[in-house]
């Protein structure tokens, strides 16, 4: 009983740091303000076509994941696969750093 | 000219002029509210209802209906926020799930049991058709 007990505490520990370990959001603006605002506006909450998503408040893990399938073309979108093929790991974690701390109207909904 | 003829004559300028004023009356008519006629040429596109949508969220919310849920496969991250989202675009992620076009293995499994109606009608529902 006891491994597992902390087993699971070692998991839930790597889950928190994990998600602190963000990147970071202000290199990420920059970024964000040359690759994706023309398309999605400049913080994410105003795409210029409806079906464009709105990446403000997103959550950060999320859009690591599918900027990283865009790249890998796991996720097949010729446009995306375009913008982010170019981007390191790095660059896709301050991207997602930036666009998830940015307010919208993105929200919970059950 | 006979009478008879000058009567002919005349009625078929009043039908004439009321022709021309019914058409004139359409024109503005059309030109008020364009929508109808684009909308006859074309096939009526389905418009997504958020309220047919609520028998379907159950599929939904085991994972979407959870705060800072997570998926744990294929890879641990959290699953995406849709309240607010755009409506064509959580329509388009439904269909590129239904086609295999995107490949998350439950999402695949939902999306393919959806019609195009009732993907309509949750990118709706999500999009904030239902407060």
């Amino acid at each position: 009983m006891r491994p597992v007990a902390l087993a699971f505490a070692l998991l839930a520990f790597s889950l928190s740091t994990a998600a602190e370990a963000m990147g970071n959001a202000e290199n990420g603006k920059a970024k964000a303000a040359q690759v994706c605002a023309a398309c999605h506006g400049p913080d994410g909450a105003k795409p210029t076509a409806p079906d464009q998503p709105i990446l403000a408040g997103q959550h950060y893990d999320y859009l690591v994941r599918a900027l990283s399938d865009y790249k890998t073309g796991k996720r097949a979108n010729p446009v995306m696969k375009v913008f982010a093929s170019p981007l390191s790991k790095q660059e896709i974690e301050d991207l997602a750093a930036w666009f998830a701390r940015q307010k919208s109207n993105l929200h919970f909904q059950r | 000219m006979s009478n008879r003829l000058r009567d002919l004559v005349l009625g078929m300028a009043c039908m004439l002029a009321l022709g021309a004023n019914v058409a004139l009356a359409q024109k503005k008519q059309a030109k008020k509210n364009p929508k109808p006629a684009a909308a006859l040429a074309q096939q009526p596109a389905y418009v997504g209802d958020p309220k047919k949508a609520h028998n379907r969220i159950a599929m939904c919310e085991g994972c979407h209906g959870i705060p800072d849920y997570k998926t744990a496969y294929p890879q641990v991250y959290h699953v995406p926020m849709l309240g607010g989202q755009q409506e064509a675009y959580i329509a388009a992620a439904l269909h590129a799930y239904k086609s295999g076009q995107r490949s998350h293995p439950s999402m695949r499994g939902i999306a393919a049991s959806l019609s195009d109606e009732a993907i309509a009608d949750l990118a709706a529902y999500y999009a904030g058709g239902l407060k």
